[in-house]
C-alpha cells in the first residue's frame, strides 16, 4: 500500500468507506447477463484489493428481474452464493427497492450472507422503506436507506427524508445521482444539508453523464460524506458510474484513507474491463442527453431498442421522458413516448423533427 | 336493509381512500352512508366528512361494534394488518365486509371479471388499484390468446398514496400477483409498484406486458378496448394509452384519471378501487332487493 500511494499529499483528512456496486449497477450495462464466472472473477479481484463492500445483484436490486427492467441471467440466490464465496475479506452488499422486491427477498439475501443491505426509494418517498429497514435491524444486518432520483428534491427535502430513514432504523443514508445530472455545487449543498440532519454515515453515488462523477464524489467527501460509491471502469448504466480506480487515488492525493491497495485495485479494474464488459462506458450522445434531461441512465438500452423500432430519435425520447419526469422503474413509459413522437410526426405530414 | 331499500353502510378509515369512499357512498342510490370512523378525533379526513354532513366516530372498529344495529356493509379502508382483526370482530355481526386493503383475507373481486361472485361472500377483497386496472384487460386478452407470463407495473403519484398503502407495499405486490393468477389462469406473474415523486403529479398508470403466442395488435386491442369500455361504466377516466403486440409479446398501458369527488385528477388509483368497491356494494344491494335471504357463509363457492 505505502509503495503504491507514494507521491500523495497526505494531509490526514481521515477515512472514507468506498462501496463498490460494479456487480449490481454495472449489470444495467450488460442487460443483467453476467455469468457466475464473471461475478466470481471480479469479486475475487476486488476482495484482493481490499475493497470494503462489494455489492451484487440485478441492476434494480433484489427481486427486480423482470420484463420491465430486463430479466437477469442468474437468480438472486445464485448471484449471492457465488459472490459470497469469492469474498473472504470484503463485506457483501445488496440493494432493494420496495415495490420491486419484498421482505421475502430480504430474508433470503440475509440467509445468503448479505452483510450490508440498502433499501432504496425515490427521493421524497423514504417512508416506503420503514418496514423493510425494521426487518433488517431485527435480522441484525447493517441497514442503509438511500434516495434515488435525488436531483428531483431540494437539499432541505433530502435532509428531512434522511432523518426519517434514520428514525426507521437506517444506520447509513445517502443519495443517488440516478440521472448523472448533478454539478459539484448541487452535491455540496445536498450532502451538507444531509450531514447536518443526521448523525449516521452519509453516502453519495454518482453517474458520469456530464463527466462530473469523480468531481461530484470529491465535492461530496468535502461536504461531509463518509461513503462513496464507485464502479470499476465506471461500469454502469449509460455513461457509467464514478470510476473506482480513478476515485481512490484521487482521494489518496487529497489525504483521505480508504484502505484500498491501489495496484491491486488497478488490477481489479483491468479484470473488469477484460471480463465484464464489451467496452468500458463512454459518454455518448444519449448519455449526455439523459443527464441533461434528468432521466435515469438505466433507460438507455430500452430507449435505443424502442426508438429504433419506432424510427424516432432517441434524444427526443429522452427529453420527452424528462419533461414527463419519468423516474427509475418507469421503463414502461418509453413505449408510450416513442409511439407518441412517431404519431406526432406522422400527423405533421411525415416530416422528421 | 333499510325501509328506503338502501343498504346501511359504514366506512372504517378516514384517510385518502375512506373519505372519497364516503362521498361516493353518499351519492349512491342503493347505499346509505351512516357512519365514517377513524381512530383519532381531529384528522383532516374526519373533519371533511363532518363538514359534508356525515356522522362520524373516533373509536376505530370499536365504534362499529358499539352501534345499535349492525351495518349491512362495512368498507375497510385501513390497512392489511388491521383488516385481519376487523374481519374477526365484524364477521359474526352479519355485516358484509368490502376490504380495500391488500389483506388477502376475503374473496377477491374485480367487478367486470367476477362481480357476480360478490353476492354470496361476506368478506370481499378489492385486490389493489393495480389489480383493478390490469385484470379486466388481462382477463379479456387471456380469453382470446395463450399467455404464459404476465407483468403488471403500476405507477402512482406520491400524493395519492396514503399511509396504509405505504406500509403495505409487500402486500400490494403479493395480492396483485395472486389475483392476476387466480382471475386469468396465468401461472407466471410479476407485479411491480412505483411511487412517483413527479410534480405536477403523474396520472395513475398501469402497464401490462405479456409473453404468449400469436398476439396480434388487432386482436389484443379489440379485447383491451372492450374490457376498458366495461370498466368505464363505473370509472369514467379509464383510458388505454398504448397497445403494442407482435407475435410473442404484447404491451398494454392504461391511465386512469379521477373524476370528481374528493380526489385530484391524477389520483385515479383511489378513484378506481373506490368506484369498483361501491359498484360491488350496489351489486349486493340489487341482489338483496330481489332475494330477501342473505346467503350464509356455508353457501360460499371459494
Amino acid at each position: 500500500m505505502s509503495q503504491q500511494t507514494t507521491g500523495t499529499d497526505d494531509t490526514g483528512r481521515g477515512h472514507l468507506l468506498v462501496h463498490d456496486p460494479t456487480l449490481r449497477d454495472g449489470h444495467h450495462a450488460v442487460r443483467h447477463q453476467l455469468t457466475a464466472a464473471q461475478l466470481r472473477g471480479y469479486a475475487e479481484a476486488a476482495d484482493a484489493a481490499g475493497v470494503p463492500v462489494v455489492e451484487v445483484g440485478h441492476g434494480n436490486g433484489l427481486g427486480a428481474s423482470s420484463l420491465q427492467a430486463g430479466p437477469a441471467r442468474l437468480s438472486d440466490e445464485e448471484m449471492l452464493s457465488v459472490v459470497r464465496e469469492a469474498l473472504p475479506h470484503s463485506r457483501m452488499g445488496v440493494f432493494m427497492l420496495p415495490g420491486w422486491g419484498t421482505m421475502r427477498d430480504l430474508r433470503r439475501a440475509v440467509a445468503h450472507g448479505a452483510d450490508v443491505v440498502r433499501i432504496g426509494t425515490h427521493c421524497t418517498e423514504a417512508d416506503l422503506a420503514e418496514r423493510h429497514l425494521g426487518l433488517l435491524r431485527e435480522a441484525g444486518v447493517e441497514a442503509h436507506g438511500v434516495l434515488l432520483m435525488s436531483h428531483m428534491a431540494s437539499p432541505a427535502q433530502l435532509a428531512d427524508q434522511c432523518a426519517r430513514l434514520v428514525s426507521y432504523g437506517a444506520q447509513g443514508v445517502g443519495i443517488l445521482d440516478s440521472s448523472g445530472h448533478y454539478l459539484p455545487a448541487d452535491v455540496t449543498a445536498r450532502i451538507a444539508a444531509m450531514r447536518a440532519a443526521v448523525d449516521v454515515p452519509v453516502m453519495f453515488h454518482g453517474h458520469n453523464n456530464l463527466g462530473m462523477a469523480v468531481a461530484n464524489s470529491v465535492a461530496a467527501a468535502e461536504a461531509g460524506a463518509d461513503i462513496l460509491d464507485a464502479c470499476a471502469r465506471g461500469f454502469g448504466a449509460g455513461a457509467g458510474n464514478t470510476q473506482l480506480e480513478v476515485l481512490v487515488p484521487v482521494l489518496a492525493r487529497m489525504g483521505w484513507r480508504t484502505g484500498i491497495d491501489v495496484y491491486r485495485l488497478l488490477d481489479a479494474a483491468d479484470v473488469a474491463e477484460r471480463e465484464l464488459m464489451p467496452k468500458p462506458p463512454t459518454i455518448d450522445s444519449v448519455g449526455i442527453v439523459s443527464g441533461l434531461a434528468g432521466v435515469f441512465s438505466g433507460f438507455k438500452n430500452r430507449v435505443l431498442d424502442i426508438s429504433a423500432r419506432q424510427d424516432v430519435d432517441p434524444r427526443d425520447v429522452f427529453f420527452e421522458l424528462g419533461r414527463r419526469q419519468a423516474v427509475a422503474g418507469q421503463e414502461d413509459l418509453i413505449v408510450d413516448v416513442a409511439v407518441g413522437l412517431r404519431e406526432r410526426r406522422a400527423g405533421r405530414g411525415g416530416q422528421t423533427g | 336493509m333499510k325501509p328506503n331499500g338502501r343498504l346501511s353502510v359504514a366506512v372504517l378509515g378516514a384517510g385518502l381512500i375512506g373519505i372519497d369512499l364516503a362521498a361516493k357512498v353518499a351519492r349512491s342510490r342503493a347505499l346509505e352512508c351512516r357512519l365514517v370512523v377513524a381512530r383519532a378525533a381531529d384528522t383532516p379526513g374526519l373533519r371533511q366528512a363532518r363538514a359534508s354532513g356525515l356522522a362520524t366516530a373516533t373509536d376505530g372498529v370499536g365504534s362499529l361494534l358499539a352501534a345499535d344495529e349492525p351495518f349491512d356493509v362495512v368498507f375497510d379502508a385501513t390497512n392489511a394488518m388491521a383488516h385481519v382483526e376487523h374481519a374477526g370482530l365484524l364477521g359474526p355481526l352479519g355485516s358484509t365486509l368490502i376490504d380495500l386493503t391488500p389483506s388477502q383475507v376475503g374473496h377477491m373481486v374485480v367487478p367486470t371479471v367476477n362481480g357476480a361472485e360478490a353476492v354470496g361472500h361476506r368478506d370481499i377483497n378489492m385486490v389493489s388499484c393495480g389489480g383493478q386496472a390490469s385484470i379486466p384487460l388481462l382477463h379479456a386478452i387471456t380469453r382470446r390468446h395463450r399467455v404464459d407470463h404476465v407483468e403488471v407495473v403500476t405507477t402512482a403519484a406520491s400524493r395519492s398514496v396514503g399511509r396504509g398503502t405505504r406500509l403495505n407495499l409487500d402486500e400490494y405486490v403479493e395480492t396483485t400477483q395472486d389475483a392476476v393468477r387466480d382471475l386469468t389462469g396465468v401461472k407466471d406473474v410479476k407485479a411491480i409498484l412505483n411511487i412517483s415523486p413527479a410534480r405536477p403529479p403523474a396520472t395513475f398508470r398501469v402497464a401490462t406486458s405479456m409473453v404468449g403466442q400469436d398476439l396480434t395488435p388487432e386482436s389484443v386491442r379489440a379485447a383491451a378496448e372492450e374490457a376498458a369500455g366495461r370498466v368505464r361504466a363505473y370509472a369514467a377516466g379509464f383510458e388505454i394509452t398504448a397497445c403494442v403486440a407482435e407475435g410473442e409479446r404484447a404491451f398494454v398501458a392504461v391511465e386512469v384519471a379521477a373524476c370528481g369527488d374528493r380526489i385530484p385528477r391524477y389520483g385515479g388509483n383511489l378513484d378506481l378501487i373506490n368506484s369498483a368497491a361501491v359498484h360491488v356494494a350496489e351489486l349486493i344491494a340489487d341482489a338483496h332487493g330481489s332475494a330477501p335471504a342473505v346467503p350464509t357463509a356455508g353457501t360460499e363457492t371459494s
